[in-house]
Formats: structure tokens, C-alpha cells, sequence
């Protein structure tokens, strides 16, 4: 009995839908472009998560140190670096080594180096930073300790980056949900009034459903369930457009930016931001239908 | 003989005035009784009444007309029978049931007992002969097969079962209130009410439409129509009851 309910109820969803596809197709495409909205800016957020989480994992400190420094000195450097407890390795790189690094990663200026009468790259020590460095106040305080000692130039040390990258992240997430919470609530209206609009081009049907013996649930249901499948529909298709933008996204920049590239490139989201969008969807669908039956039809 | 209703006239009215009518006598009364109302009032806007008083009792299986000029009452009578709108005072027993006890999210149990025809046929006109009267069985949730099998059935009552799969737009008059009649028996209601059913048809079609009526009431169902038409009451009178201005003027017992 119930089934045969539920088949009718979505048959009639159905018919509606398609009856009134004008104005369903509308509702359609403000809710993709509030998801859509959401997902570009999760997806930035992603990619500055992601960048963050790389520097974390090569959270390095650079001692570059004085071109005559002491054996002495560096020794009491390199011991000083490796017994530290947020100090996971310490590598030593001569002045040579360090050009070679740079002739390899930059080959188009190698010309530029290679005609300067010295070599402009100091020795350096590259310490890499234990993951949970970050939290320690103390790190700080030993970086200044090794910019202090006898034969360090200067210290260079990656959090600010990090700290910087995440502050993005969180702005862009901050940013997605702001301008795609008010999206969200503009398509729970639109939702709202095209199911009131639906509503009233079927008042002599639901009246005629009345008068038989309909049950309000019995009433109710058809409108909910298109509610849901306009809020369904609408979110997964920005996620299928959110995929082509991050496909297409990379060609249209091309190869120009370099290594900005990767600043601005799109992450897809993950499968539970996935979810969290189409659910989110969903609800939005049956609250706005809810709303507008409970307000409108008064049954 | 006393009829059973000028009995329940006296009962409701001594209620109030001379004696309490025993049990035994109520019980009665009431086993026979389909529509029973006491009293009812009911203004939309003061300081005019559209029901003033009105009591009356109809039996199961009778065949009724409630006439009167417009705006006397017959279709607000005819609204709270079935519940789309409440009285300001009053009191109705439909097949037992004060009705007016049942809470809104259950009115469709009382419904579900009644069929309704309108003036206007109130019938779906983007959707098939057939699903205009299989609607009622859906909602009661009924298989399909049955479905199918009691749409025809309703629908060769009317005579109609050559058009169960055309769309009302391209069928007359006559044959729209038939369909609408087809529907409201379809779930074998215990009474009709139908609200100027022939208003908007020619004598010869109302005629036919009142036979239909008449064939239906025939089985056992009670029928309830108001109407106007004193043509139709002349010929098909059996209980009559004449509104004027909210107000019961008299009532025949043919």
C-alpha cells in the first residue's frame, strides 16, 4: 500500500517537474551557481591547505654562514643544530654545491652566474624542522639563538610563509561560505516561491486531493520530493561544473605564471565536501518546499 | 406514522425546553441516521447569519434535496458537512460521528466516507477520464488491478467507459459531471453531496444526471443535493428541505 504511494508520488513529481520545467530548470541553475560559488572558494581553500601542508612538511630553517667562518664555528653550529629537539636533519652545503642547486633549478639564468668572478652562494646549513615545530613558541626562540652565534650571516626560516598561506585559506574558506551562505539562502527563497508557484497552479488538484480523503503527508509529499530532486540535481551539477573548471582552469592560464601555477591552481574536493554540497543541497530543496507548503497550503 | 426526523425535531428541541428524551429512544433514532444536525449557527461576518438555527436529521439511504434561493445557506451547509469550514455553534453527527470533534489532520477519515460533485465538475483536465477517478483510489492506496477494475466499473455506471481514456477537455458538459459522478462513487461512499450538480447543464442533461443519482441511491447510498431547480425537486422530491436566509422554512416528506 505504502509502495504504491510512494510509485504515484513520484510519478507525480515527475509530471510537475517536467510540467513546469521553465521555472524548475530556473530554481535548477541558481542552485548550481550557489554551490558552484561554495565550491570554488572550498577549492582555493584546498589549495592553500595543501601548499601549507607541503611547507610543513619541508618546514626548513637555512643558516647561511659567513664565507670564512672557523671550523670551529661550524662545528659548534652543526652540533648545536643537530642536538636541537625540533630538528629532525641538519645537511651541510658548500658554496659550490650551492650553485650547482641553483644552475639546476634556474638553467636560463646560469649565464648570469656563471660570469660573476666569485661565487655569490654562502655555505649553509639546511635544517629540517620536526612536523610539530610549529607549535613550539621555543622554535622561534631557537632560530634567533642560531642567527646569534659566532659565523651566521642570517637565518631564514619558513613559517612566516606557512603562516601566511593557512591565513588565506582560512580567508578564502571564510570568503566561499559568506558569499555562498547568501546564495544559499537566495535559492532557499527561489526554492520556496517556484514549489509556492507549482503550488498554485495545482490548487484545484490539491483541492480535488482534499476533498477525496488525502492525507496532508499524502498531499505533502510530491512537492517535498521535488524539492529534494531540484536541491540533488542543482548540487551535483556544479560539482560536474566545478570538475570542468578545474580541468579547463590550468589551459586557459597556461604555462605563462610559472610556479603561480600551483598558487592558483584548483583542487577538486574532497569526498566529504562532496557529500557535504549535495546533502546541503538536498536539504535546502525539501526545507525550502517544507516552508513554503507549511506557510502556503495551510494543510 | 411519526417520521424519524420530526422525532429528532422534537428531541432537539425539548432538549432545550421540555424533557431529555430517554437512551433507549436516542439510540433509536440515531441507528438509522446519517446526517444529524443540531443547532447549527454560522456567520462569516456580523451581524448577518448565513445559518441560523438549523436542525435536521437525514436517514441512511435517503434521498435528499436541500433548496432555496441563493444565498440562503445551501452550499455553507453543504461546506460543513464536510469540513472545509467550521460552524460558530452547532452540533453534526455524520454516521454517528460528531465531526466536529475530529481534529484537522484526521479529516480525511470522514472524507474518505463521502463523495462530493460540484457545480463546476472540479475535474482534472491535463490528466485522462481514467486517472481522474483512479486519483480517489490512489490515495486510498489500492492495487493497481483493483484500480483498473472498479474505474471501469464506475465508469460503465455512468456510461461512459468507451471515453476512459480521453481527456475531459474533449468531452461535453453532461459527460464531465458524469465523470465527476463516476469519481465521487468510485470509493463506495456512504453519502453523496453534491453542490448544484446540474447548474451548469441543460433540462434534459440534468434529468439524466438525476437518474444517476437516482441509480446510485438505488444501492443503498444516501444522496444529498442541493439545487435550485424546483423542476428537478418536483420530480425527484422524496425529502426536501427549504433554506431561506439561513433558516429552515419548511420541510417535505414526499
Amino acid at each position: 500500500m505504502i509502495h504504491q504511494k510512494l510509485i504515484f508520488s513520484i510519478k507525480e513529481t515527475l509530471q510537475n517537474l517536467w510540467q513546469f520545467k521553465g521555472r524548475n530548470l530556473f530554481s535548477l541553475f541558481i542552485i548550481c551557481l550557489s554551490f558552484l560559488i561554495i565550491g570554488i572558494f572550498l577549492s582555493l581553500s584546498n589549495n592553500f591547505q595543501h601548499i601549507a601542508k607541503q611547507i610543513q612538511k619541508n618546514l626548513a630553517i637555512v643558516a647561511f654562514l659567513e664565507e670564512d667562518i672557523s671550523e670551529e664555528n661550524l662545528n659548534s653550529i652543526r652540533i648545536r643544530l643537530e642536538n636541537s629537539p625540533y630538528i629532525e636533519g641538519v645537511r651541510y652545503i658548500t658554496s659550490q654545491q650551492a650553485k650547482e642547486k641553483f644552475n639546476k633549478k634556474f638553467p636560463e639564468l646560469n649565464s648570469i652566474v656563471n660570469n660573476l668572478e666569485i661565487n655569490p652562494f654562502p655555505p649553509s646549513f639546511e635544517a629540517i624542522a620536526k612536523k610539530n615545530a610549529l607549535s613550539y613558541k621555543e622554535t622561534i626562540d631557537f632560530v634567533n639563538d642560531i642567527k646569534n652565534m659566532p659565523g651566521v650571516d642570517d637565518v631564514q626560516f619558513n613559517k612566516d610563509w606557512l603562516e601566511k598561506i593557512q591565513a588565506f585559506s582560512r580567508l578564502s574558506k571564510a570568503v566561499g561560505f559568506f558569499l555562498g551562505g547568501i546564495l544559499v539562502l537566495a535559492s532557499f527563497f527561489i526554492i520556496s516561491n517556484i514549489i509556492k508557484l507549482n503550488v498554485l497552479a495545482r490548487k484545484s488538484e490539491i483541492e480535488i486531493l482534499r476533498l477525496t480523503g488525502a492525507t496532508n503527508f499524502f498531499i505533502r509529499t510530491p512537492f517535498l520530493i521535488e524539492g529534494i530532486i531540484l536541491g540533488f540535481l542543482g548540487s551535483v551539477c556544479s560539482l560536474l561544473l566545478l570538475a570542468i573548471i578545474i580541468k579547463l582552469f590550468p589551459l586557459y592560464l597556461g604555462a605563462s605564471l610559472g610556479t603561480l601555477t600551483e598558487l592558483i591552481s584548483f583542487r577538486y574536493l574532497s569526498l566529504s565536501q562532496c557529500l557535504a554540497v549535495i546533502i546541503g543541497g538536498s536539504l535546502i530543496g525539501f526545507s525550502g518546499s517544507y516552508s513554503s507548503l507549511s506557510r502556503f497550503l495551510n494543510i | 406514522m411519526v417520521h424519524v426526523s420530526v422525532l429528532l425535531d422534537f428531541y432537539s428541541k425539548s432538549k432545550t425546553y421540555i424533557i431529555e428524551p430517554s437512551e433507549k429512544l436516542i439510540l433509536l433514532l440515531r441507528k438509522t441516521a446519517m446526517i444529524e444536525v443540531y443547532n447549527l449557527w454560522k456567520q462569516y461576518q456580523r451581524p448577518n447569519w448565513a445559518l441560523s438555527g438549523i436542525s435536521m436529521k437525514i436517514e441512511k439511504g435517503d434521498f435528499c434535496f436541500i433548496t432555496g434561493p441563493s444565498g440562503s445557506g445551501k452550499t455553507t451547509l453543504l461546506k460543513i458537512f464536510y469540513r472545509e469550514i467550521l460552524p460558530t455553534q452547532g452540533q453534526i453527527l455524520i454516521d454517528q460521528r460528531n465531526i466536529l470533534r475530529i481534529p484537522d489532520h484526521k479529516i480525511y477519515i470522514l472524507r474518505r466516507m463521502m463523495g462530493i460533485v460540484f457545480q463546476d465538475f472540479r475535474l482534472l483536465f491535463h490528466k485522462k477520464v481514467f486517472d481522474n477517478i483512479a486519483i480517489v483510489l490512489r490515495i486510498l492506496g489500492v492495487p493497481k488491478k483493483e484500480i483498473r477494475r472498479r474505474v471501469f466499473y464506475s465508469l460503465r455506471m455512468v456510461n461512459l467507459h468507451n471515453k476512459m481514456w480521453e481527456y475531459p477537455k474533449h468531452l461535453s458538459y453532461g459527460e464531465q459531471q458524469r465523470v465527476a459522478i463516476a469519481r465521487a462513487v468510485v470509493n463506495n461512499p456512504k453519502i453523496i453531496l453534491a453542490d448544484e450538480p446540474t447548474g451548469n447543464l441543460d433540462t434534459e442533461l440534468a434529468f439524466e444526471i438525476m437518474n444517476l443519482f437516482k441509480r446510485i441511491n438505488k444501492k443503498g447510498t444516501t444522496v444529498l443535493i442541493c439545487t435550485h431547480d424546483r423542476e428537478l425537486i418536483r420530480h425527484y422530491g422524496e425529502k426536501i428541505f427549504f433554506l431561506y436566509r439561513g433558516k429552515i422554512l419548511r420541510k417535505e416528506y414526499l
